[in-house]
């Protein structure tokens, strides 16, 4: 009644579990009581295990370095982009997004004067806590504010 | 009152030993299985058809979508593949990149199934040991690509990403942890007297039945063939190495092809795979890492291409094989056909099933490490009366029930 | 029947419903820290009895309702009735006299027995199929248990569980019946699992193959019952050890001189530590580190392996005594 898988669990018996217990440890008893909690500063929320350097986290849009190009929109696998034409600019779709970055390599970018390189209007954040009832909730959607205030 | 004798025992397509769908209908007498039948298909998902209407890299990282597991298996063999119609080459430094992820990648792959072969026996502490192994050679992948899994660094004529200096002492220190992680491993395994029990004879594959049901990768080395396109048909960095398929008669002097052999073989392929990668690290030459960087430039030499070209490369579970044509009127390929391994290896379940018991249902299905979305290729569908609906009735017949939950559910169009 | 013993028919059910959770609590609790996990809170057996006492029961169509609902009322009360045979440390089993090691036995193979009806009734499948297994693993089982239970019959010239526990077997016997009763312990010690249906003798339960098989239909009260009456059985099967193998007081170690209610709660807790160790060595890091045999593997165990290792203890114990 011994084998060797024994000897495995008895040494991690005595070691830390490996589980990053976030947010909390345990599920809560009320959710809402346990957010609110943590916005006062009550409750301390576990952070998640960090991600590296280059993680290709939510996209996110600088509208004013976008001149417009729709090379992003060309190359998207997942059709993520869409064209606004009134103002030139492109609204993402982080639901449908899938994280491949291909649209921040082939971004040309924009040169503010007095700066000596362009700058990308794309770059992939480090943000990947994305989980949202509704696909077209605001923060899913990257887009010009022109755009939101116009309903365009 | 006769107790019933034969019982209809259904598995799938949803059931606690599958992950994926698929189903196995099987009839049983008291524990033997009489009369099996594999039904596959229910997870087509037209994947050829939408990379056929796209540019080639937008397909490119589709075919990356076709398997959640293998997620560089497809792209290595697409670029191999759109390499050679293009008629251009990958620079040197992204030959010896390439083979790092699909190694890392197999070491991943591997260390998964073990783990999912366990569950299947019930040794779940094992699977949630050999998964917390597995958890760093994902870290790894996610700070080399950017991504845990579907790593999206390939593009055809190189690599995106090029690996750090400061990147390489931490692949270094992920080969010593998995030399030691993969001795541990093989100690539970193979001593185990219970998982020697139940995986010793089951899904016993002969050398014969293996060339007869044309299984590939790790369960034809397991039957003793030596097979493996590293080894037969070198492409990057593996010409190089010079892989030799690792098969069980070079380790324990005779195969048996039974599940047993197939951990066996699984298990040396992760030490293969930490020598293929330090041997890449220490070779890797300098330079550029794309052919072609300017993706707009790319695609429009994919435009002018005529040519049809075939892409191999060995995943984790057996040989993946694109075939493409470029019909020169379009950025992306005009035919693109996909084999995945899955599609030869599930043929082994009906044969091996027969006569074997129900508690072999999960080790016979789990052995092959099967993937049922890889293998779905085409999808028929009849309607009531047995005619088969075509394309154009189906895809409007899928709009209009579309039309209709929108209008019951009140979604925003 | 005096006021004393209805208070202990009450108390004993009650309390050891209340045990069998928290200690099934606990064995989950470090199942999961072997395996490197959190794991559930400790009260988490309780939440999912009473999550299960909410839901609908659903019974099939095609089961026979009656059979299929009456069998989680019959393992329930069996293993109710279990705990009254049990004495608990120093106390008195409250059913002592009416009963002995023999109805002990009969009262845990009829739970399994139970099940296998239940499975039967649900006219599923994967149940079918669980429950033919589960016939075949106690036909297995029943004889090294059979055989332990002689053992101490030799060597107590009785089958009660009172006597025996007054008096703590390693006493009464010799060196060679000594090695004999350490040979009864292995056997029953890898009985214990297949008894409890768990790893590596989950056969008749196995996820993956016949998904959950017995239980695969049940739901809602009746899979409550079921779940109490495995917590119970789990517990009692921890205690009956104990009081088989490791009866010593903690008084007779020690020379302590104990009286009134500190005899009580010393001797309590002391047995219901040495419970919890037997439950934790014996089921958990069983059920925790080996994987699920097939049925006929399980049975050449019990039948070729534990069978002989059961029989020289028991020659032992014949020759010793």
């Amino acid at each position: 009644m011994v084998n060797k898988m024994m000897f495995v669990l008895l040494k991690q018996l005595v070691k830390k579990p490996a589980t990053n217990p976030f947010p909390v440890k345990h599920a809560p008893k009320n959710v809402t009581e346990l957010i609110e909690k943590v916005q006062r500063g009550e409750v301390k929320i576990n952070p998640p295990v960090p991600v590296p350097e280059g993680f290709r986290g939510k996209l996110v849009y600088d509208p004013e370095r976008c001149i417009g190009c729709q090379l992003c929109i060309k190359v998207c696998p997942a059709d993520a982009m869409e064209w606004i034409p009134e103002l030139r600019k492109i609204r993402h779709y982080v639901s449908r997004c899938m994280f491949c970055a291909l649209c921040v390599d082939i971004c040309p970018g924009k040169k503010f004067p007095g700066e000596k390189k362009n700058v990308k209007a794309l770059r992939m954040s480090e943000d990947f806590l994305l989980a949202d009832y509704d696909k077209y909730s605001d923060s899913l959607i990257e887009e010009p504010p022109e755009a939101k205030e116009g309903g365009v | 009152m006769m107790a019933k004798t034969q019982y209809y025992v259904p598995v799938g397509p949803i059931h606690p030993a599958l992950k994926e769908p698929i189903r196995v209908e099987a009839e049983v007498e008291g524990e033997r299985i009489v009369r099996v039948d594999v039904k596959r298909g229910f997870a087509h998902r037209g994947i050829e058809y939408m990379g056929m209407k796209r540019n080639a890299i937008q397909t490119l990282y589709l075919s990356e979508r076709i398997c959640g597991i293998c997620s560089i298996s497809h792209p290595y063999a697409f670029v191999i593949g759109s390499e050679k119609a293009l008629g251009i080459e990958a620079p040197p430094r992204a030959q010896y990149i390439r083979p790092i992820i699909a190694e890392l990648e197999r070491i991943h792959s591997h260390i998964l199934w073990l783990g999912v072969v366990a569950h299947e026996m019930g040794f779940d502490s094992l699977l949630f040991w050999t998964w917390k192994g597995r958890e760093k050679v994902l870290d790894l992948l996610e700070l080399l690509t950017g991504n845990r899994i579907n790593y999206s660094v390939f593009m055809i004529g190189g690599v995106r990403r090029d690996i750090k200096e400061s990147q390489i002492k931490a692949i270094k220190d992920a080969i010593d942890f998995y030399r030691i992680f993969t001795e541990e491993m093989k100690n539970v395994f193979l001593s185990d007297p219970v998982y020697k029990a139940r995986t010793r004879g089951v899904a016993q594959l002969s050398r014969e039945m293996a060339l007869k049901l044309n299984v590939c990768g790790p369960v034809a080395r397991a039957a003793g063939l030596r097979m493996d396109v590293r080894q037969d048909n070198p492409y990057d960095a593996y010409a190089d190495i010079e892989v030799r398929a690792i098969v069980p008669q070079d380790i324990v002097g005779e195969a048996r092809g039974d599940a047993y052999d197939i951990t066996l073989v699984r298990l040396y392929e992760i030490e293969q795979s930490l020598d293929i990668i330090e041997f890449c690290i220490e070779n890797m030459p300098e330079g550029r890492i794309m052919a072609i960087p300017n993706y707009v430039v790319l695609l429009s030499k994919i435009k002018k291409t005529k040519g049809e070209a075939i892409g191999m490369h060995e995943a984790p579970r057996g040989e993946v094989v694109h075939y493409f044509k470029y019909d020169g009127t379009r950025d992306g390929p005009a035919v693109w056909k996909v084999v995945a391994p899955s599609y030869n290896n599930i043929n082994s379940w009906a044969p091996l099933l027969l006569g074997a018991e129900v508690a072999d249902i999960p080790i016979v299905v789990a052995y092959i490490d099967p993937c049922m979305c890889c293998n779905d290729r085409v999808a028929v569908v009849r309607d009531r009366d047995g005619r088969i609906m075509d394309y154009s009735l189906i895809h409007r017949k899928a709009v209009e029930k579309t039309m209709r939950l929108k209008r019951e559910l009140g979604v925003r169009a | 029947m005096t006021p004393e013993f209805i208070t202990y028919a009450f108390a004993f059910p009650i309390l050891g419903v209340f045990l069998g959770l928290v200690y099934k609590g606990i064995d989950r609790r470090v199942s999961a820290r072997l395996t490197s996990r959190i794991g559930p809170p400790i009260r988490q057996p309780f939440w999912d009895v009473g999550k299960l006492l909410l839901k609908e029961t659903i019974v099939p169509e095609n089961a026979v309702a009656w059979l299929f609902n009456a069998m989680p009322l019959v393992a329930f009360a069996s293993s109710m009735t279990l705990l009254l045979y049990i004495p608990f440390g120093i106390l008195k089993a409250p059913l002592e006299g009416y009963g002995d090691l023999v109805v002990i036995l009969y009262l845990l193979t009829l739970q399994s027995l139970a099940m296998a009806i239940g499975g039967f009734a649900s006219g599923s499948p994967f149940s079918s199929v669980g429950a033919q297994r589960e016939m075949v693993l106690m036909m297995s089982y029943e004889m090294p248990l059979a055989t332990v239970i002689v053992g101490f019959a030799l060597v107590y010239r009785s089958f009660s569980l009172t006597t025996i526990a007054t008096t703590p077997v390693w006493n009464m016997v010799g060196p060679l019946a000594g090695i004999g009763i350490l040979l009864l312990l292995v056997a029953l010690l890898i009985v214990t699992p297949a008894e409890l249906a768990k790893l590596p003798f989950d056969i008749a339960e196995a996820e993956t193959e016949i998904a959950e098989g017995m239980l695969a239909e049940y739901s809602g009260r009746n899979l409550a019952l079921f779940y109490l009456s495995d917590a119970v059985r789990g517990f009692a099967m921890a205690a009956i050890e104990v009081v088989l193998f490791i009866p010593f007081t903690l008084s007779s170690i020690f020379n302590l001189s104990l009286t009134g209610p500190a005899l009580y709660i010393v001797e309590g807790l002391w047995f219901l530590f040495k419970v919890l160790v037997v439950y934790l060595l014996a089921i958990t890091l069983v059920r925790t580190s080996f994987a699920r045999f097939r049925i006929e593997q399980a049975s050449r165990v019990f039948w070729v392996y534990v069978n002989i290792i059961a029989l020289v203890g028991l020659a032992l114990v014949w020759m010793g005594v």
